[in-house]
């Protein structure tokens, strides 16, 4: 009983979206169930949609723990753009490097450097604020802006790919990528990646000691220094944490989808990422969950987009009704009581 | 002799949210008397109080001022009808003087300009009339309590009030400073006023009121002239029957509730000194140390280095310099969390910013500092099996009222977060307690449960530093009283020395006696 009351505010503000944005393309003129159906079962009507839903599944999840992570005690790390594409840097540059390595040493090389390189970007702006106190919001968005410059030096310079029309570097040795699931359609395995650190997480932050002081550092940072817990190392491991998760989603798309380095490779993740991390409320264990919804309805919408010519955004609208209505239900029952 | 009531409540009723703070509550006030209005934390004295002054809105209920109805939908209203109250928190602005403070608000003679010499003269009639004597050119931050006090009471008097009510007015003050309000409360009933006392201190109720009200649990209990009062009679309608008086510490008057310290030392601060980031000095050269089994009192008026003090001892704030020693060992420089695994137990003054987390359950509210302790955890994995099983025995034991371990804090009251940080320290094995008023909040029973559990705590050799704005609270258990004042140690008095008034003159600065 009390898990439907839960989840009632949920239902309403999904089922509310939907409703302004059916109200939105009936007077644009296209057929809203029509669309709705598109939109929802295309993940479910074909193996490839499927799969095409999985593969946007894992760089979500990723980037919305690389917020919610740090958001468990308290910080906001609006960097997970700068960090993936980081990753994506150091996996591309092991990848090339060492690229005659047999696939046991390369492939984990690969990983394990895109991780630390995220995990380095994320921990400029954790430094900064341990030391000076400098507003990690500010300080991670500002890293993004570097992080691009960064892409586009590696693109076009001595890795850059002649045949390419596009910034874009030659593809990293075939040892380093990831290793495909199923073939047809393929499916890489970023997918046991991302289940593994989503687990992770989760046994992180309800099991282990330095969990439960990540989350109470987060519920009151005064009390929980209080009461013996060093909250700054607190700030600057969840950040330092998040990053690396971050960075892993830059692998993944990097060693598993494009195989070579891309301007642009971080496509609209990351920012997907934070709107799931605000649908999820923060909370680690319903990231996933949040993510895989909200990828059925990329795939269904860029379907609707070749099928029935409705613009793609219009998804875009329905996410940020979606969030938007969460939120005003807070409000509502903070008004009730 | 029947006199007509100045003031009449009748059948108020008031919730909040599903909590009846009020239940069909009767009250009512003659003129030209002092009016106790008494009962615990939680009682609904103040509720009561703020419905008449207009701050809360009655359920129901109807108020008659001099027979006739009245409705009261803000404090305006009210004082438009001649009521007037004091809170326990002063409404001033600090850096204003006294005059100003004053008028704030009223209407003046010469709105254009800085001209209050109308003002200033009547105001001055007043201080006569009522005997306060005030520098009205005197900026408020620089009076001590008792004299800010006697500001609030003047703004009143000036709005033309003759119902003035008091809330809990002797809390920060120190007894020469309480002496001097009740002069002005009597001089005030003489002059035609009528004053509601609003406390759970029976010692002033008894001393100064001519009648006396008590409510408990929102609901009235009995209404009694001063001389048909007792002590017995108004402590058994103030706790009601299920509290066992012989076990109590506050109503047994046993001379020594306080038990014989050992002369082991557990804690001892040599010359300590904290200069804040701001390079205030809020600690100077404090010294001092505590045998095991001993309650160590520190009393002073608030904010003059009892928070430091106790956060300086915690670890919370390194010391700029000076030494701290635990059990012979220095410990100067060990973080909070060596300290709590040495055996340090902390509950701090403000539970709301400093002991509590309102957006984590109650089980993680009460394992939080022991969280890396056994049973809880063992090599960094939480057992939330014991964490849960602890927490119920704990939630039964200090009658903590929630719905279990899963609630989230911030559905708790105030009065029940006070006993989750009761609870929490109190069900730790501890060779230094510190706590800083931990009573605070909490009902006349739980009062008492907590001064048992310090003497308990005592007996089994745990040195405690016990520092309050109580002073009553002190002398009753501490072996001996520290007084601070600007972040000194200005005496230290063991419990055959103890005198309300010498520490009162110590709390406001005076340098001590020469013997």
């Amino acid at each position: 009983m009390t898990q439907i009351k839960k989840f009632f505010p949920y239902l309403v503000s999904v089922l509310a979206a939907f409703l302004v944005v059916g109200v939105l393309l009936w007077a644009l003129g296209f057929n809203p169930i029509k669309a709705y159906q598109t939109i929802l079962f295309t993940s479910f009507r074909t193996p490839n949609g499927f799969v095409q839903t999985l593969l946007k599944w894992i760089p979500l999840t990723l980037t919305a723990l690389a917020f919610t992570v740090p958001l468990s005690s308290g910080k906001f790390n609006i960097g997970a753009e700068g960090q993936m594409l980081v990753g994506a840097i150091g996996a591309t540059a092991v990848g090339i490097l060492f690229k005659d390595l047999p696939p046991a040493l390369l492939l984990p090389l690969v990983i394990l450097a895109g991780m630390l390189a995220g995990s380095f970007w994320g921990l400029i702006a954790a430094w900064l604020l341990y030391q000076f106190n400098i507003n990690e919001i500010l300080s991670t968005v500002l890293l993004n802006f570097i992080s691009f410059a960064l892409v586009d030096f590696v693109a076009t310079g001595p890795w850059r790919d002649p045949a390419a029309g596009h910034p874009t570097t030659i593809p990293i040795g075939a040892n380093g990528f990831l290793p495909v699931l199923v073939k047809n359609p393929p499916l890489h395995s970023g997918i046991i990646l991302a289940v593994i650190v989503a687990i992770a997480v989760y046994i992180f932050t309800s099991k282990t000691t330095s969990g439960y002081e990540l989350l109470v550092t987060g519920a009151n940072p005064r009390a929980s220094k209080v009461h013996g817990i060093d909250t700054r190392k607190m700030f600057l491991f969840s950040l330092v944490i998040g990053a690396a998760v971050a960075g892993l989603a830059g692998v993944i798309e990097a060693a598993g989808t494009h195989h070579r380095l891309i301007e642009g490779l971080h496509s609209n993740f990351p920012t997907l990422g934070l709107i799931i991390g605000l649908m999820a409320r923060g909370k680690n264990q319903a990231v996933p969950f949040v993510a895989f919804f909200i990828s059925i309805l990329e795939v269904g919408g860029s379907a609707m987009q070749r099928t029935i010519m409705v613009p793609v955004q219009i998804v875009l609208i329905a996410e940020a009704l979606i969030l938007i209505f969460i939120l005003l239900s807070d409000i509502i029952k903070r008004r009730q009581k | 002799m029947e006199q007509e009531n100045v003031l009449q409540m009748q059948q108020v009723n008031k919730s909040f949210d599903r909590v009846v703070a009020l239940c069909n509550v009767d009250f009512e006030l003659k003129p030209k008397e002092i009016l106790g209005l008494l009962g615990g934390n939680g009682a609904g004295k103040t509720t009561l109080m703020n419905i008449l002054y207009g701050l809360y809105r009655a359920d129901s209920g109807t108020i008659l001022l001099k027979g006739q109805p009245v409705t009261i939908h803000s404090p305006r209203d009210a004082i438009r009808q001649g009521i007037g109250m004091v809170h326990q928190h002063f409404l001033q602005i600090n850096n204003y003087t006294v005059l100003e403070n004053i008028i704030l608000g009223s209407k003046v003679s010469h709105p254009l300009s800085a001209n209050y010499q109308v003002e200033e003269a009547a105001i001055k009639e007043l201080c006569k009339r009522f005997g306060l004597e005030i520098d009205l050119s005197a900026r408020v931050e620089t009076l001590p309590m008792g004299t800010r006090q006697k500001v609030e009471i003047l703004k009143a008097l000036y709005r033309g009030v003759n119902i003035l009510i008091l809330d809990e007015p002797t809390t920060n003050l120190i007894p020469q400073e309480v002496d001097s309000l009740f002069e002005t409360l009597k001089i005030m009933v003489r002059e035609g006023l009528s004053i509601v006392f609003i406390t759970h201190k029976l010692r002033e109720v008894l001393s100064i009121c001519d009648r006396i009200t008590v409510l408990r649990e929102g609901k009235n209990v009995v209404s009694l002239t001063r001389k048909e009062a007792s002590d017995e009679a108004l402590v058994r309608a103030m706790v009601g029957d299920k509290m066992d008086l012989e076990k109590s510490v506050m109503f047994t008057s046993h001379e020594d509730s306080a038990t014989v310290a050992g002369s082991q030392e557990v804690l001892s601060l040599e010359g300590v000194s904290l200069i804040s980031q701001h390079k205030i000095q809020q600690l100077t050269d404090i010294s001092f140390s505590i045998g095991s089994g001993e309650i160590f009192g520190v009393a002073g008026v608030a904010g003059n280095g009892q928070r430091e003090l106790a956060e300086v001892v915690m670890g919370v704030q390194p010391v700029t310099s000076g030494k701290i020693n635990f059990n012979g060992q220095e410990i100067t420089t060990h973080s909070t969390k060596e300290r709590i695994a040495e055996g340090f137990v902390y509950v701090p003054e403000d539970r709301l910013s400093d002991g509590f987390l309102n957006k984590a359950s109650v089980a993680h509210n009460l394992i939080l500092g022991y969280h890396n302790l056994e049973p809880y955890s063992k090599k960094g994995i939480i057992n939330w099996k014991n964490v849960h099983e602890n927490s119920r025995k704990m939630i039964n034991e200090y009658n903590i009222k929630t719905t279990g371990p899963d609630e989230i804090g911030g559905n708790l009251s105030g009065g029940n977060i006070q006993r989750v940080m009761i609870a929490r320290a109190f069900s730790q094995p501890s060779r230094l307690m510190v706590a800083h008023n931990p009573t605070r909040g909490l009902d006349i029973p739980s009062m008492d449960f907590v001064y048992q559990k310090l003497l308990g705590n005592s007996a089994t050799g745990t040195a405690i530093l016990l520092l309050s704005e109580d002073l009553d609270e002190l002398l009753l258990i501490c072996n001996r009283i520290a007084v601070m004042y600007r972040g000194k140690v200005v005496g230290i008095l063991p419990r055959e020395k103890f005198e309300k008034y010498e520490i009162g003159r110590l709390m406001s600065g005076y340098e001590q006696k020469s013997k």
